[in-house]
């Protein structure tokens, strides 16, 4: 009778199909590996619409509005029911401004013009407007996208970068 | 007489084999590292501008006859206006499908619009309520970004006062006209 725990068999594994997945993998991950300035990951209730533009993105978006929350600095503001604020989340406004969202970007301006003040000695950057970076969900109408645009006018920032999904080319 | 070499024999049968296990350590690592960083999509920004009252003396140009664009969209039509600051105006409207075929005949008129001013580079931008992100962004991407097949235009560098060709921009200034306080 044969016996088989005598026997002395040399077991090797292929190690060949897994290099060439991890090789695959590699090359996948090198192509779509991404070199931009800044990478944010993008809320999971949140669709951003397609754009053909090239400009990165250079900064962590400042005003996140998902399709049922409004968040400043990762601060809730309010939220959002069918693509509007409700009215009483609105707050005291002027003109259809969110009160909220005036009154949070108003801190954050009056804080960078102090640091301005305190490290700046170019007098012309002194009284310089302000840029903001928003991301906003696909679906919500311009209603919405206005009246944030207005709170942060108020608040003295006039320049909106407007957060899209870069088409590649 | 003839010296015997020492070492592998070339009639023998030899059973070489290649010790991969660095390489998969090496792949693992690079793989796990890849993975951890890798932003599988890729974001990018449109600017625009909102229109802002400042104490700041008024540009030069002010006084002169210049062009403004404008673009007035609806849900379902988008219209294009032309106008000029200074009688004789000369106001011209051109309408548009608010489709992705409109769209792309937009582009095309503005692009005509910008040949015809080459100074021109700011675009007014005026919306209806209702119209929603996703469609305004895409009429923002093709008034403000040239397609590959569209000629380069001429754009004053702000400060050296130079002209330089601009390949990335048709309408470089947008300003969210409906913004206003």
């Amino acid at each position: 009778m044969a016996s088989v725990g005598n026997k002395k068999d040399t077991l090797s594994l292929n190690l060949y199909p897994m290099m060439d997945i991890f090789s695959i993998l590699i090359t996948f991950l090198l192509m779509s590996y991404s070199t931009d300035p800044v990478s944010h990951d993008v809320n999971a209730g949140l669709e951003l619409p397609d754009s053909q533009t090239m400009i990165s993105l250079d900064e962590i978006p400042a005003i996140i509005v998902t399709k049922s929350e409004l968040f400043v600095n990762d601060k809730k503001i309010s939220d959002i029911v069918n693509g509007e604020v409700p009215k009483e989340q609105l707050g005291e406004s002027y003109q259809g401004a969110i009160r909220p969202v005036y009154d949070e970007l108003k801190r954050i301006s009056d804080a960078n013009k102090r640091i301005a003040v305190a490290t700046s000695t170019d007098p012309a950057l002194l009284g310089k407007t302000g840029a903001l970076t928003m991301e906003m969900d696909k679906g919500h109408p311009f209603k919405l996208m206005k009246r944030i645009m207005l709170s942060a006018q108020q608040a003295e920032f006039v320049t909106f970068k407007l957060v899209v999904t870069r088409l590649e080319n | 007489m003839r010296r015997k070499r020492k070492g592998i024999k070339r009639d023998e049968p030899t059973d070489i084999e290649l010790n991969i296990i660095p390489f998969i350590d090496v792949f693992s690592l690079l793989n796990t590292f890849l993975l951890f960083s890798a932003v599988f999509m890729a974001t990018g920004i449109i600017e625009v501008q909102v229109p802002f009252l400042s104490n700041a003396p008024a540009p030069k140009e002010e006084g002169k006859r210049t062009l403004e664009v404008k673009i007035d969209a609806a849900k379902n039509k988008v219209q294009v206006i032309t106008e000029y600051s200074k009688d004789p105006r000369n106001e011209q409207k051109f309408d548009f499908p608010n489709s992705k075929e409109g769209i792309d005949r937009m582009h095309e008129r503005l692009v005509a619009i910008r040949q015809a001013n080459p100074t021109q580079d700011k675009l007014t931008f005026y919306s209806e309520d209702d119209v929603i992100w996703e469609n305004i962004s895409a009429l923002l991407d093709s008034a403000k970004f040239r397609k590959q097949t569209d000629p380069i235009f001429q754009v004053k560098n702000p400060k050296s006062g130079e002209m330089e060709q601009d390949t990335q921009f048709v309408f470089s200034k947008i300003v969210m006209g409906s913004v206003i306080l």
